[in-house]
């Protein structure tokens, strides 16, 4: 087991009630869950692999995909809905050749889709690492992208 | 004062007495009161998720569901109000929003099940069956239990891909109500864990982690979940078209000895599908791949012998039985007492054995009663035979402190050992696991040691030390044990046929004989005890296995010489392999041909357990029953029938049986443990004389890989489909 994970579990007990706070910790030093974590779980808490994975993906919180060097996230929440977000989701999953949850292959960007970013006056609006660009269009997305490697 | 304590309730009106810790739906169902639910079974924990179980009760606001409220002292309960009704066909209607509806609201339901008048002819995929579970769906029952003749809502169809990719069974997750008894049964009854809901919302689906198939994920395919599902999400993929069975006849597995119970599903005549009994004191239900699903593919392969044939220059020649009889018992008898040998399945039953070693002593006149026992365990048969005729109860396991397995992976086999072990392992056993790989027990293990099978006798032999000697004690895997504790040692098929197994077996009989370890064997051989309660082995008569005194037994070596030249051998439900004795003409007498490769002279269709009925013993030593569950295929016969038929065309009058009934009254008479009404036969230590012998023993080392799945010698895998992904998966 690599010692970034013993070390992360060995600040747990090994109650299977600590399975959301390690994967919490898993996903703040790894970024995502990937599965030789889910396997030193499944042996630390004696549950089973899919039965983690069962919980993990039923929270949006946790990824199971390595993330990419900048992360897009295309709010859907009504405002931006209504304004085009959608589309803007759309461009992006083509334009990159991934699925939402995703990471491209170079690694360069991984997107997720948001229920709200907070900000619907803005709408439509999508964040990239921490800047959050607001009325957004496919042009401007596209040209946008350029200016992260 | 250990009585249960006990409550009054009222149900609709009736007072009934109901224990404590019961459900108001248990306390319902044990006073025939009828709830209907789609979630809740028997043997598993309740969970609430139909919610069609509702009812109202006295003092309790809303409508809670009987299957997750445990009863009270002077509840009132009503379990069939208006408001209910009308509650629960809300409910239903809301679960068959997401299901296809077809074949519950139909005007032409009626005439479409009695002629198939109707549209239900055309195909599953463009037609309106959308599944195989017609008339066997508990969906079905419940929608006319509620009430339910339309719904108002449309159907969502969520357009899963159906999964087909694993062995066994399909998965179709369209017609899945998300009712969790497959998740429950899998994780809570089985603890093996292959089974979760994953995703959210109309996005679940059951499956295992990163969409991995079942067979990575571990799945022992041991269709639980198969059984448990209420809809046709989940199906066996050779039964799932065959309808409503006409008859369900208990018997028992031949595979292996642990000896589960099985019911065998019986439909025009044939097995085609398998079920658990939870209720079989032996294995509570918990049955392995093989026992699931193996059989109905094996007794009804298409390779199966259905006539005699003899072998000619041109090739095989189709002979009546008369003309195959006289042919065996002529070459039988031209080659003599001294020519000629026989060799025995141990998976036979008691009846076939006893037959056969009467066969051999009384009509051929020789002790050459050989069995693949002798040949794969070589000169290591003595101490394997010691402890596996002494191997305790899988319920030993209940009760241990601790539980050294070796060699042992019970995915595919002897599951109902490994899930004592984890069940034992949840209540704070300490489990040990040792094997070549990563073994299925190991994520409940105190410590999982993955080595060479040329280290496990040092192992053992450093449990051994720790155990006795009172020097340092380090934190070694070894060293968990304790003296004085109840110690459970499981030794697994990996390790009965590695290359060390000598020193492994002498190491685990002073274990036990020593140390105060009980020692349970997982090896393939069925009816092992009964072929030597049956005497069929060289130099033991029948009735030598008794309550007073040992087992004793004559190193084979001793009794015959197995490298002298034979000139005929009759293999009777074995596969001639290259370990045996060679012949100059093989008498092959089985139910499925022999691999490509070995060309018998004359072949003899033999009827399988499912044909032909009899009785095996576990290696408990519990007496277990094969009942008849069909007709003999073709023209096979039993192997009894067989051998006593050649017999009396050899010496008249020798050995003849018309009947069973006839062999059974023999075995009563002479045979400990069958007369009795434990149905239990004497199990004593195995004495081998001539030990000395056993370092030049003919046969060599044996067996030192771990066998295919085979029944009566022939490979599993070469006749049930799904057997070989099973295989791959295990030589991985």
């Amino acid at each position: 087991m690599p010692e970034q994970i013993r070390r992360i579990l060995g600040k747990h007990g090994r109650s299977p009630d600590e399975l959301i706070p390690i994967l919490q910790d898993i996903q703040a030093a790894f970024g995502y869950i990937g599965e030789p974590q889910v396997k030193a779980i499944s042996r630390y808490l004696r549950i089973s692999e899919n039965q983690i994975y069962g919980v993990s993906s039923f929270y949006a919180q946790f990824r199971f995909t390595e993330p990419g060097r900048h992360g897009i996230k295309v709010c859907l929440g009504t405002a931006c809905h209504v304004r085009g977000g959608g589309t803007l989701l759309d461009s992006l999953e083509h334009g990159l050749g991934i699925h939402c949850g995703e990471t491209t292959e170079d690694k360069r960007f991984d997107v997720d889709r948001v229920a709200c970013l907070g900000c619907c006056a803005l709408s439509p609006v999508v964040q990239i690492d921490r800047d959050i660009y607001s009325r957004m269009t496919v042009n401007k997305l596209t040209e946008l992208l350029k200016n992260y490697e | 004062m250990t009585r249960e304590k006990k409550v009054t309730i009222t149900i609709d009106n009736r007072k009934v007495e109901a224990k404590a810790n019961m459900t108001i739906l248990q306390a319902a169902r044990e006073n025939n009161i009828d709830i209907p639910s789609l979630c809740a079974l028997e043997h598993l924990p309740s969970y609430g998720a139909c919610r069609l179980c509702v009812v109202e009760v006295d003092g309790i606001r809303g409508f809670p569901t009987s299957c997750t409220t445990p009863v009270e002292d002077g509840m009132v309960i009503r379990t069939d109000t208006a408001e209910v009704r009308t509650l629960r066909q809300e409910v239903l209607k809301l679960l068959l929003s997401e299901h296809p509806a077809s074949c519950l609201f139909c005007e032409e339901q009626t005439d479409c099940k009695n002629f198939q008048g109707t549209i239900r002819k055309v195909g599953v995929t463009t037609g309106c069956r959308y599944c195989p579970n017609d008339d066997m769906c508990e969906l079905q029952e419940i929608t006319k239990k509620v009430g339910l003749t339309e719904t108002s809502y449309p159907v969502y169809y969520r357009n899963f891909p159906v999964e087909k990719e694993d062995p066994f069974y399909d998965r179709d997750y369209n017609l899945c109500l998300l009712c969790g008894r497959c998740v429950r049964v899998c994780n809570d009854i089985r603890l093996n864990g292959t089974l979760s809901f994953k995703q959210r919302g109309k996005l679940t689906t059951i499956g295992p982690a990163f969409g991995r198939t079942h067979l990575e994920a571990g799945c022992e395919f041991c269709g639980a979940c198969v059984a448990v599902c209420p809809t046709g999400a989940l199906s066996a993929k050779t039964s799932k078209w065959a309808g409503k069975p006409d008859e369900i006849v208990e018997s028992t597995c031949p595979y292996c000895p642990v000896g589960c119970t099985l019911d065998l599903k019986v439909k025009a005549g044939e097995v085609v599908d398998v079920s658990a009994d939870y209720d079989s004191p032996t294995e509570h239900g918990l049955i392995c791949v093989k026992g699931r699903f193996a059989i109905p593919e094996y007794v009804l392969s298409p390779d199966r012998l259905a006539q005699p044939t003899i072998l000619k220059p041109e090739g095989y020649d189709l002979l009546p039985w008369e003309g195959a009889l006289d042919e065996a018992a002529a070459k039988l008898k031209a080659a003599g007492p001294k020519g000629s040998f026989i060799v025995v399945s141990p998976q036979l039953s008691n009846e076939d054995l006893f037959v056969a070693q009467r066969f051999a002593r009384e009509v051929l006149g020789t002790e050459a009663i050989l069995s693949p026992v002798m040949f794969d365990l070589g000169s290591d048969l003595r101490p394997f035979l010691d402890l596996a005729v002494l191997s305790e109860s899988v319920d030993t396991i209940d009760t241990a402190a601790g539980i050294l397995t070796i060699g042992l992976d019970t995915t595919y086999g002897f599951t109902p050992v490994g899930i004592a072990a984890k069940r034992a392992a949840k209540r704070g056993a300490v489990l040990v696991t040792v094997s070549t790989d990563e073994c299925n027990l190991d994520m409940l293990s105190e410590e999982a040691v993955q080595s060479d099978p040329a280290k496990w006798p040092d192992f053992m032999e450093g449990v051994m030390k720790s155990m006795s000697g009172n020097g340092t004690r380090k934190k070694a895997a070894s060293s968990f044990f304790k003296k004085g504790d109840r110690n459970v040692l499981v030794i697994g098929p990996d390790a009965i046929f590695s290359a060390r197994r000598g020193e492994i077996f002498e190491s685990a009989l002073t274990m036990r004989d020593s140390l105060g370890w009980k020692v349970i064997v997982c090896h393939p051989y069925t009816n092992l005890m009964g072929m030597l309660a049956m005497g069929a082995f060289p130099g033991l008569k029948p009735g030598g296995m008794r309550s007073d005194g040992a087992l004793k037994l004559k190193d084979p070596a001793a009794v015959i010489d197995v490298k002298q030249k034979w000139k005929v051998g009759y293999f009777i439900g074995e596969v001639p392999s290259p370990q045996m004795p060679g012949c100059d003409y093989i008498i092959y007498e089985n139910a499925l041909p022999a691999p490509s490769g070995i060309d018998p002279d004359l072949v003899l269709p033999a009827a399988l357990f499912t044909e032909a009925p009899g009785t095996t013993i576990s290696c408990e030593g519990k007496i277990l029953v094969f009942n008849k569950a069909s007709a003999p295929f073709a023209d096979s016969k039993p192997d009894w029938w067989i051998m006593s038929s050649i017999a009396e065309r050899m010496k008249k009058g020798a050995l003849k049986y018309a009947s069973l009934a006839a062999i059974q009254s023999e075995i009563r008479k002479s045979i400990p443990g069958f007369s009795g009404k434990d149905r239990r036969v004497p199990r004593k230590k195995v004495a081998m004389e001539g030990k000395a012998a056993a370092a030049r023993n003919p046969h060599g080392a044996g067996r030192v890989m771990t066998p295919l799945e085979t029944f009566r010698g022939v490979a599993l895998h070469d006749h049930v489909a799904g057997m070989k992904a099973i295989e791959e998966r295990r030589r991985k």
